[in-house]
């Protein structure tokens, strides 16, 4: 068969249209080595083919140029990933793709792993310690707290007692200072049970009310109580028991009109509605 | 070419433009589904794109190395299990009006390139054709589905396609 036989027997469309079998496709390569001619023909063919192609097109959907683009993106990616880690030939070399890709990535995020772990770890180790830390410094700070309020709040106490204090004696000052205040003084009586005993009565002239300074006298029992008594011609007359109180400097008593004198008893707790004559401490006239 | 084989974007953008539309005319084609020939044309340039360095000008032009990768890619398409499947189920739905749609399309694809080409064979060329070209069986089991001597088929279809050849000039 000589070459233009060949050329002419449909070889040449069914090698490009790729109709060939193996066979055909060795021997028609074969032959174009040899036969410059059969390769012209078979660009002719192949001229005939692509000009015939390109006069019927199709156009696919719009969006499928994008599709393949961000398809073939993510391809090179992933090959550039590949000959980051080193040539590609060695990789090929020395391991199938599939181990050089996994390797040494592995190892890095074991290594990874591992840091990670550790450092949670001493993390954790380093949180539990400032807890406690902070655990006892705030159980300290709480009992200084609490100490303090408690000063504070005693503080407080002494001061509104102070004050009370201070109110009082000037009340008590006021009272001694008024122009009609009759102040009675009372001593011990000669006999009396108590020769140290003193106290004062003072006498609003206006409105008849009786205070009672007591300077001194003797500590009553549980159970016995010192009364003060106005006498109005020889009798006498109920002026209330003295609660006895200390930083009190007066008693107010029970309003005494009329008078001749103010006598202190000791009596019963509560009072009595005469007087006991041998427990009688203290007198004075008006 | 050189731009080519180093993957370079906007060459490869050049050649998608140049060649989608003749390259999606032969897949629909041989797919006969507009929408299954969009999924394989993308198959097609992934391929292209792929493959690209180990083409070979000396063996021929790449528009007929691309012609024959969207080709083969549509034939294992066509062949692909899923692809079987989805025909079964399209075959028991035939009757109702839905399925008239993707043949309508068919049609406008048939009256053009070589399917159009192909009406001017005679009938018994047109056949080999077909099952050789358009559904990818070897001369062996075409002449089996043929009942045709193996020579016969040879023949025909080396004949046929001398004859293509002059009527796509």
């Amino acid at each position: 068969m000589n070459i233009q036989e060949y050329i002419s027997s449909g070889i040449i469309e069914s090698y490009v249209l790729g109709l060939a079998t193996n066979s055909e496709k060795q021997e028609f390569e074969r032959m174009c080595a040899l036969h410059p001619e059969l390769v012209k023909a078979r660009n002719a063919f192949e001229m005939t083919l692509e000009e015939f192609a390109m006069m019927n097109q199709t156009k696919p959907s719009k969006n499928l140029k994008s599709k393949i683009f961000a398809a073939i993106d993510i391809e090179s990616d992933q090959e550039h990933f590949i000959t980051e880690g080193g040539s590609a030939d060695e990789l090929v070399m020395n391991d199938p793709p599939d181990t050089i890709f996994k390797r040494p990535s592995a190892v890095v995020s074991m290594g990874r792993a591992r840091f990670l772990a550790a450092a949670s770890v001493i993390l954790l180790l380093c949180s539990i310690a400032l807890n406690f830390y902070y655990f006892r410094k705030y159980m300290d700070y709480n009992t200084r707290y609490q100490a303090l309020v408690q000063s504070q709040s005693e503080l407080a106490g002494n001061n509104q007692a102070l004050q009370a204090k201070m109110a009082e004696y000037e009340n008590t000052l006021n009272l001694m200072k008024d122009p009609h205040m009759l102040v009675v003084k009372m001593p011990s009586i000669p006999k009396g049970p108590d020769l140290a005993s003193m106290t004062t009565v003072y006498w609003d002239s206006l409105s008849k009310d009786v205070y009672l300074s007591v300077s001194h006298l003797p500590d009553p029992s549980e159970t016995q109580q010192y009364q003060l008594w106005a006498l109005l011609d020889g009798k006498p007359i109920d002026a209330g028991v003295i609660e006895l109180r200390k930083g009190v400097a007066m008693v107010k008593m029970k309003n005494i009109p009329k008078a001749d004198a103010f006598a202190i008893t000791l009596e019963k707790k509560g009072g009595s509605p005469s007087p006991n004559l041998k427990q009688l401490y203290v007198m004075g006239k008006v | 070419m050189s731009l080519l084989k180093s993957r370079d974007d906007k060459a490869f953008g050049y050649l998608y433009d140049n060649y989608s539309g003749s390259l999606f005319t032969i897949v629909s084609q041989i797919v006969n589904d507009m929408e299954l020939a969009n999924d394989v044309l993308q198959e097609v340039f992934i391929n292209i794109w792929r493959k690209i360095e180990s083409y070979d000008a000396s063996k021929g032009r790449l528009f007929t190395w691309m012609l024959n990768i969207a080709r083969n890619a549509s034939i294992d398409t066509l062949r692909s299990k899923s692809y079987q499947n989805s025909q079964k189920n399209q075959s028991l739905s035939d009757t109702t009006e839905f399925s008239s749609a993707p043949g309508k399309t068919n049609q406008d694809i048939d009256i053009i390139g070589f399917k159009k080409v192909m009406e001017r064979l005679k009938k018994e060329h047109r056949v080999l054709i077909d099952l050789a070209y358009f559904k990818g069986y070897t001369h062996e089991e075409i002449s089996e589905i043929e009942d045709l001597p193996l020579g016969t088929v040879k023949t025909r279809i080396r004949n046929a396609l001398l004859q293509l050849r002059e009527y796509l000039k």
